[in-house]
C-alpha cells in the first residue's frame, strides 16, 4: 500500500499491465474476455442502431416473415418462431436489455455496498454494528422470494425488477468493503491522514475506497453474470418483460411447448444465456487469479 | 462463546429476519394504488362481498397503519393467510399443504442428487487434479452452474423425452389411489404403506424436476470440495500421512477427505437456497403440482394473497436451513463459534 501519491502513478500502470499479462496468460480467462468483449460489442451496435434507426438485424424481431417454424438454415440464421418471427434477430435484438441490466445491478450495488460498508468499517464502534446487522437482514432475503413480491405489489416491469434485484443485491458489496476496509482502516496512512484533522468522510473518498475497488472490481467482474442468470429467471416467469419485446429467459418460456416440434426455438436463446454467463465467470476467474499472481 | 450462546444468536437473527420479510411485505402491500380488498381478492372481489367483508375486518383495513400492522402480524402468525382468487376462493392455507408436500419431495431428491453428483465430480477432479478428466469436470460444472435451470431442463426434455413420457399436472400416475398422509410426503407415504405401484410412479414424476435441479446447482458443490480438498493436500498433516509411507490413495480418502467435508457445510445452506427457489421454475416447466407452480399460476391471475403466502413459505424453508446449516457448521468445527 502506498503511502504518499507520487508513488502511486508509476506503479499503478505497472499493476495495470501485470495484471493484463498475466490474465492474457490463462486460455479460459481469454476466451471470457472474448465473449465478454462480444456481447458488449452485440449490445452497442443493437443500441446505436435503434437510436440511429438505422437497420441492422437481418429481420424484424417482432414481425412476421415466415409462415412459421422453421428450421435453422442460411437465410434464417437460428430458424423461425411459432410465428414466423426470425430467432436469430429476436435474440440478438435482446442483447442490450440484458447486459444493461447486469451492469446497473452490480454497478449500484457496488456504490452503495462501498460506501454502506467503507463508512461501517473505519467508524467502527456501535454505527458499524448497526449498519452490519441491517446488511445481514438483507442478505438473506431470498431473490426471487423479493422479486415475486415485487412483481405483485408495484407489477411486473423490467424497471420494477431492477429494483428488486438491487436491493438484495448490495449487501454482499457491503460485507466485502467493510472487510477490506477494516484492512486497511489501521495501516500508517490512514493514521496519519486521521491525526492530521481529516473525518471519516475524506479518509473514505481519499484513502479507503481508492484502495478497496480493486478486490471489489474483481468481484464485480464475477457477478455481471450472476445478474444476467437471475435476471433471465425473472423474464422467464413473466416478470420483467412484455410480450412481443424479446428477452431470453422469457423466449425459453414461450418456447417451451414447442420443444418436441421445434427444439431450436428453446434450445437458442438458453444457449445464449449459458455462453454470457459463461463468459463472465471465465473472464472473472481470470481477472481473480491475476490479482492473486501479482 | 460457547455453543449454546451461539445458537441462540443464530435463531434471535433467523427471527429478526423472518420479521423483517414479514414487515416488507406489508410495507409493499401498503404500496399498492387503489383499494387494497380490491388488490387482494383480484378482479372478481365484487362478486364475492361476504369474503371482502370478511378479509376487511380480518386484517382491520378500515383502522390506522400500526393496528393493521399488527392484526397483519397475528394473521399471519396463526396461519391466516387470506383466500386465494386464483383457486376459486379457497382458503390459503389448505392450498398450501396440498401444495408444499410435492415441492419439498422435488427438493429432497434434487438435494441427495446434487450432493451426489457434486462430491463425486469434486472428488474425482481433485484426486486427478490438472488431467483431462479434471478438465472435462471443469467444464461441465461450469456449463451447468452458469446455465439456468429452466434452460437445463429443456435440454433433459429433448434427450430424455424418448424414454420418460410423462403427462404435465401430476406428482404420480393420477390413476392409482394415493397414500394416507403419515410424514405429509407422498412418496415416502406409500412406502410405509407398501402402495408400491405409487411409490414407482411417484419416484419416475420426480425424476426429472429433481435431476433439473441437481444439474443446476452441483457445480457450485463440484467446485468448492474440489479447492478445498486440493487445500488440505497442501497441509503438513498430509505430508505427515505419506512421510510414514501410506500410498497415495489412503492419503486422499482416509485423511484429506473428512477433512475437507466440513468446509462443505457451509455452503449446504446455500445449495438449499438455490433448490428451493429452483423448484418455481421446474414445476412450471415440468408442471408438478407444487407449490413452485401454484406461485406462477397466482403471478399470471394477480392472485395477491397467494403470492404473499408462498413467498412466506419460501422464506420460512430457506431461514430455518440457513439457520439449521450455522447450527451444523458449529458444531463440526469449533473455530467458527468464536467468530
Amino acid at each position: 500500500m502506498e503511502s504518499d501519491k507520487t508513488a502511486t502513478k508509476p506503479r499503478k500502470s505497472g499493476r495495470v499491465t501485470g495484471a493484463l499479462r498475466a490474465l492474457t496468460r490463462n486460455k479460459e480467462s481469454i476466451f471470457g474476455l472474448a465473449i465478454v468483449v462480444s456481447f458488449l460489442l452485440i449490445a452497442a451496435v443493437v443500441e446505436l442502431s435503434t437510436l440511429l434507426n438505422v437497420t441492422i438485424l437481418p429481420y424484424s424481431p417482432t414481425a412476421e416473415v415466415a409462415p412459421g417454424a422453421l428450421p435453422p438454415s442460411l437465410k434464417y440464421l437460428f430458424g423461425t418462431d411459432n410465428l414466423g418471427r426470425d430467432l436469430f434477430s429476436r435474440i440478438v435484438s435482446a442483447t442490450p436489455y440484458d447486459i444493461a441490466i447486469g451492469y446497473i445491478v452490480v454497478g449500484s450495488a457496488f456504490v452503495i455496498g462501498a460506501l454502506l460498508g467503507g463508512y461501517a468499517g473505519i467508524r467502527g464502534g456501535i454505527l458499524d454494528e448497526i449498519l452490519m446487522r441491517f446488511t445481514d437482514v438483507f442478505f438473506a432475503l431470498p431473490v426471487l422470494v423479493l422479486a415475486l413480491v415485487i412483481a405483485a405489489v408495484l407489477g411486473t416491469g423490467v424497471t420494477n425488477m431492477a429494483i428488486a434485484l438491487m436491493i438484495v443485491w448490495w449487501p454482499a458489496y457491503a460485507r466485502l468493503a467493510r472487510g477490506e476496509a477494516l484492512k486497511v482502516a489501521h495501516q500508517n496512512y490512514i493514521e496519519a491522514a486521521r491525526l492530521s484533522g481529516n473525518g471519516h468522510r475524506k479518509i473514505l473518498f481519499r484513502h479507503v475506497l481508492p484502495n478497496i475497488s480493486g478486490t471489489m472490481l474483481v468481484y464485480a467482474t464475477l457477478d455481471i453474470g450472476t445478474v444476467i442468470l437471475v435476471y433471465s429467471g425473472l423474464t422467464y416467469l413473466g416478470l420483467a418483460v412484455h410480450p412481443p419485446t424479446p428477452d431470453w429467459g422469457e423466449m425459453v418460456s414461450d418456447y417451451h411447448s414447442y420443444i418436441l416440434s421445434a427444439p431450436w426455438l428453446a434450445l437458442f436463446p438458453g444457449l445464449v444465456i449459458s455462453l454470457g454467463v459463461i463468459g463472465f465467470s471465465l473472464l472473472g476467474d481470470g481477472v481473480k487469479d491475476a490479482q492473486e499472481t501479482r | 462463546m460457547n455453543l449454546l450462546r451461539f445458537v441462540l444468536r443464530r435463531m434471535v437473527f433467523a427471527v429478526l429476519v423472518l420479521a423483517s420479510v414479514l414487515t416488507i411485505t406489508f410495507v409493499l402491500s401498503h404500496l399498492i394504488p387503489g383499494d387494497v380488498i380490491q388488490a387482494w381478492l383480484g378482479k372478481e372481489a365484487a362478486t364475492q362481498p361476504k369474503l371482502a367483508a370478511l378479509t376487511a375486518a380480518k386484517y382491520h383495513l378500515n383502522d390506522s397503519i400500526p393496528v393493521q400492522y399488527y392484526y397483519y402480524l397475528v394473521n399471519m402468525l396463526q396461519g391466516n393467510l387470506g383466500y386465494s382468487p386464483s383457486r376459486g376462493f379457497q382458503p390459503v392455507t389448505s392450498v398450501i399443504a396440498q401444495t408444499l408436500p410435492y415441492t419439498l419431495q422435488i427438493v429432497f431428491f434434487a438435494f441427495i442428487m446434487t450432493i451426489a453428483i457434486g462430491v463425486v465430480l469434486g472428488v474425482v477432479a481433485a484426486r486427478y487434479n490438472g488431467t483431462v478428466l479434471d478438465k472435462g469436470i471443469r467444464i461441465f460444472y461450469l456449463g451447468a452452474y452458469s446455465s439456468p435451470p429452466y434452460f437445463i431442463g429443456v435440454v433433459l426434455l429433448i434427450v430424455l423425452s424418448f424414454v420418460l413420457n410423462i403427462p404435465s399436472g401430476y406428482a404420480a400416475n393420477p390413476n392409482l389411489t394415493p397414500p394416507t398422509a403419515i410424514t405429509g410426503l407422498p412418496i415416502f407415504d406409500s412406502l410405509i404403506e407398501g402402495n408400491f405401484a405409487y411409490f414407482e410412479s411417484g419416484l419416475v414424476y420426480v425424476f426429472l424436476p429433481a435431476l433439473t435441479l441437481a444439474v443446476a446447482t452441483f457445480g457450485l458443490l463440484t467446485r468448492v470440495a474440489r479447492s478445498s480438498l486440493l487445500e488440505v493436500m497442501q497441509t503438513d498433516y498430509i505430508r505427515t500421512a505419506r512421510a510414514k509411507g501410506l500410498d497415495e490413495g489412503s492419503v486422499f480418502y482416509r485423511h484429506a477427505l473428512p477433512n475437507a467435508a466440513v468446509s462443505l457445510i457451509t455452503i449446504s445452506s446455500l445449495l438449499v437456497t438455490f433448490l428451493v427457489t429452483g423448484t418455481i421454475f421446474v414445476e412450471d416447466l415440468f408442471g408438478y403440482p407444487g407449490m413452485g407452480l401454484y406461485v406462477v399460476k397466482a403471478l399470471a391471475g394477480t392472485d395477491y394473497p397467494g403470492i404473499m403466502a408462498t413467498t412466506l413459505v419460501f422464506a420460512i424453508i430457506i431461514i430455518t436451513t440457513n439457520l439449521a446449516a450455522d447450527i451444523l457448521y458449529a458444531i463440526a468445527d469449533p473455530q467458527i463459534r468464536l467468530g
